[in-house]
């Protein structure tokens, strides 16, 4: 019975603070640290279970992959997640949670294949409340494998390089016709 | 404005909606925004250190290949502004554009082969 009432009273309480308003929304206020815990285990344990059955292409490695998924990577996604030489942007500082850094290696804490199909899952599904996309809504497997192939060697790259592989040359024009 | 002819809008609206959605992320889309690869920076990069086996290194020259055959090699820093140039040459412009851009990425081939 005691139980019975707390857990009524504690749906209420729980209904009166989300309809007060009190909660503040904004992006230049960080969540509480018991928050920000809940939702990185929640978000975490999620894209790991959804992407435990993707197997990655063997193929990634491919140059032909680098150059589409790059040019994709500087229209789409380099905004948020910088480039080479890039320390940060309007969209990185002002976005919260903040965006990875995808041209630093720290981001890059789990195996190889683990890292392919979370990278995959990630791209394709977006991540609620975050500012991902779901870019699978407008681009088919094959591109958001380019992607994934383009961000494997990402931090690997020097301006020049960064810039040669992800301008949209000729070469892709011609494909694209 | 009579019921069918609104129905008609709106079914018309609707369709072009549909469309312009499906083709709004078609690689050509972006391509008005291109850049031409910075390919003549190639140059300058220490050639004994390039490995013709790495994937980038492929994908460089892929790339540089292609925008020498195009006639499309940018100068460091100004990619757009050559690239608009370019685009607003007469044909004998670009014919000699065509000419003046030295085939950066052959040359790379050829003295990473040497060494």
């Amino acid at each position: 019975m005691r139980t019975g009432i707390f857990i009524a009273l504690a749906f209420v309480a729980t209904g009166v603070f989300i309809f007060s308003g009190l909660y503040p929304m904004g992006a230049d206020t960080p969540h509480f640290r018991v928050t920000t815990w809940a939702l990185e285990i929640l978000r975490e344990r999620s894209i790991a279970r959804a992407s435990s059955e993707i197997k990655a292409p063997t193929d990634l490695d491919s140059a032909d992959r680098l150059l589409s998924g790059g040019a994709d990577y500087n229209d789409m996604c380099a905004g948020c997640h910088l480039s080479p030489g890039v320390e940060s942007s309007d969209l990185s500082m002002g976005l919260y949670p903040a965006p990875p850094n995808l041209t630093n290696h720290a981001h890059v804490e789990l195996d190889s294949s683990v890292t392919l199909a979370r990278s995959f899952w990630i791209i394709k599904h977006g991540v609620k409340m975050s500012g991902m996309p779901a870019w699978g809504r407008g681009h088919d497997d094959e591109r958001i494998w380019n992607m994934v192939a383009f961000l494997e060697r990402l931090p690997d790259l020097n301006p020049v390089q960064y810039q040669i592989l992800t301008a949209r040359a000729p070469m892709q024009s011609e494909e694209t016709h | 404005m009579n019921l069918v002819t609104k129905i008609a809008t709106a079914l018309g609206a609707t369709t072009l909606l549909i469309s312009l959605s499906s083709n709004a992320h078609e690689a050509s889309e972006h391509m008005k925004d291109a850049q031409s690869p910075d390919c003549a920076a190639m140059a300058e990069m220490d050639h004994e250190k390039m490995d013709m086996n790495d994937p980038v290194m492929a994908a460089m020259m892929k790339q540089c290949m292609a925008s020498d055959a195009h006639g499309e090699v940018a100068t460091t820093g100004d990619a757009h502004q050559e690239h608009a140039h370019e685009a607003a040459s007469t044909d004998s412009d670009a014919e000699h554009n065509h000419e003046a851009a030295a085939p950066v990425a052959a040359a790379v081939v050829e003295e990473v082969h040497q060494h």
